[in-house]
């Protein structure tokens, strides 16, 4: 059997069976490997993609039910060459990190850009709670998605 | 655009991948499947807790249903005497139907502040209550402070227990059985809910209370439901301390204190993240928070 699933606007085919976590489908099948499998717990938002415009722990989203879904990965969040308003001030911020949770990072502000342009900086320190950055190198971040919010 | 492509010779290789998911359309048909599969089935919510199971070493089972996107488990029904809970909320939606009503400021908080926003979007309250292994659940004591009943259905038809008696039946749970909603009585009460992570946001809780009172026009203690989850493998109730706050007015400190000659009547579980003696010697302190919270509700 089967899925169908649309990734960064692609309309992709997976033969995986239907436990198979989308992080592996992504990475193995797809070879999107900006999604990392780092806790498999969706502790770490290392893995995180955006499903129908929600971030998702890609590691907890079973083939069967990424199905017919809209999936988003670090990859496609902005055209070919290009960098969206988040990742345009995590780089002018110097903020960009090993890359280990930088992609995840990246899904979970790009969707707060979107959901929340008012947000503060907790709002902000809130949307990250499900995203782990080893290098602790959160209070950059913090302050790119500040300016990234100020940069309409 | 992605970068990638499609390669469909390659399917990813899982250990213990399960024959078949079947994504139901609706409730009925979702018990029939459940019915069918017997032992080799089980539902599929949020799933938050299933696609897990490789790290805890547990095989997958053979069937699942997957119960997620059940219009009938999704809504929340509120009227002037009861709350009706579909199984199948998430964490986040919960929270966000429980916004304004004061008396659930409790349960609120804790399908508000569990895990993290893209877990709370995920896991379903009926997949917090009937995961039997997983004691941190938040939404457990805050929903025994509540004098939840559970309802539960098969292809045959549904019943209700109370919460408390589903908590000693449930990692028992016939097959084809699924808990298809919670139901809440309201009533003017003060409801708080508090938890220690080791973390300040994202963890497993290390300790859980949650509290519910009704005060008199005195600010005397009418009723008191106090529950602890996270210390134990299951959460209950404390009637000592419940009994002890009848009749008073609800001072923190006071609580506490009383918490703290009490607290031998638990007996912490030891994990990793916290051993047993520590799990118990923070509730006096929780209790003690959880009661400035109630009395700010």
């Amino acid at each position: 059997m089967g899925f169908s699933l649309t990734v960064n606007g692609d309309r992709l085919s997976c033969a995986a069976d239907p436990a198979t976590p989308l992080v592996d489908i992504l990475r193995e099948e797809m070879h999107l490997t900006g999604a990392k499998p780092v806790c498999r717990e969706g502790f770490c938002g290392a893995c995180m993609v955006l499903v129908d415009g929600e971030p998702t722990p890609s590691c907890l989203v079973p083939a069967a039910l990424a199905d017919g879904r809209e999936i988003h990965t670090v990859e496609g969040l902005a055209p070919h060459g290009a960098l969206n308003r988040i990742q345009t001030a995590l780089e002018a911020s110097d903020a960009v990190q090993c890359g280990m949770c930088f992609p995840g990072m990246v899904v979970s502000l790009t969707h707060l850009l979107t959901a929340r342009p008012d947000a503060s900086r907790d709002d902000i320190r809130a949307a990250l709670t499900g995203n782990i950055c080893r290098c602790t190198g959160y209070e950059r971040i913090v302050e790119a998605t500040l300016l990234a919010l100020a940069t309409r | 655009m992605m970068s990638g492509s499609p390669i469909q010779d390659s399917a990813v290789v899982t250990h213990d991948a399960p024959a078949s998911i079947y994504v139901a359309r609706s409730l009925a048909g979702a018990l029939d499947a459940l019915g069918e599969y017997g032992t080799a089935g089980a539902p599929f919510a949020g799933g938050t807790w299933i696609m897990r199971s490789p790290i805890r070493h547990q095989p997958l089972k053979t069937h699942y249903v997957a119960i997620g996107r059940l219009p009938e488990l999704t809504a929340v029904r509120i009227s002037s005497d009861a709350i009706e809970i579909g199984a199948t909320i998430t964490h986040a939606a919960l929270a966000a139907a429980l916004a304004g009503l004061p008396e659930f400021a409790g349960l609120a908080a804790a399908a508000g502040h569990s895990a993290n926003p893209a877990i709370r979007a995920m896991a379903t309250i009926g997949g917090n209550l009937a995961t039997s292994e997983f004691a941190a659940a938040d939404c457990v004591p805050a929903l025994l402070c509540l004098d939840a009943d559970v309802e539960i259905s098969d292809r045959r038809g549904r019943e209700h227990l109370s919460l408390t008696d589903f908590l000693k039946i449930r990692s028992t749970l016939a097959p084809g059985r699924l808990v298809t909603r919670i139901i809440l009585p309201r009533t003017e009460r003060k409801t708080a809910h508090v938890r220690l992570p080791l973390r300040r946001a994202g963890d497993y809780p290390v300790a859980i209370v949650s509290l519910s009172v009704s005060l008199d026009a005195t600010s005397r203690v009418q009723a008191a439901r106090i529950a602890v989850g996270s210390v134990e493998a299951t959460a209950r109730r404390w009637p000592r301390l419940e009994a002890a706050l009848l009749g008073r007015p609800l001072d923190a400190t006071a609580v506490a204190r009383t918490a703290t000659e009490l607290t031998d009547e638990f007996v912490g579980r030891d994990s990793v993240d916290a051993p047993a003696w520590y799990r118990v010697s923070v509730l006096p302190g929780l209790v003690r928070r959880a009661a400035i919270a109630a009395l700010g509700s």
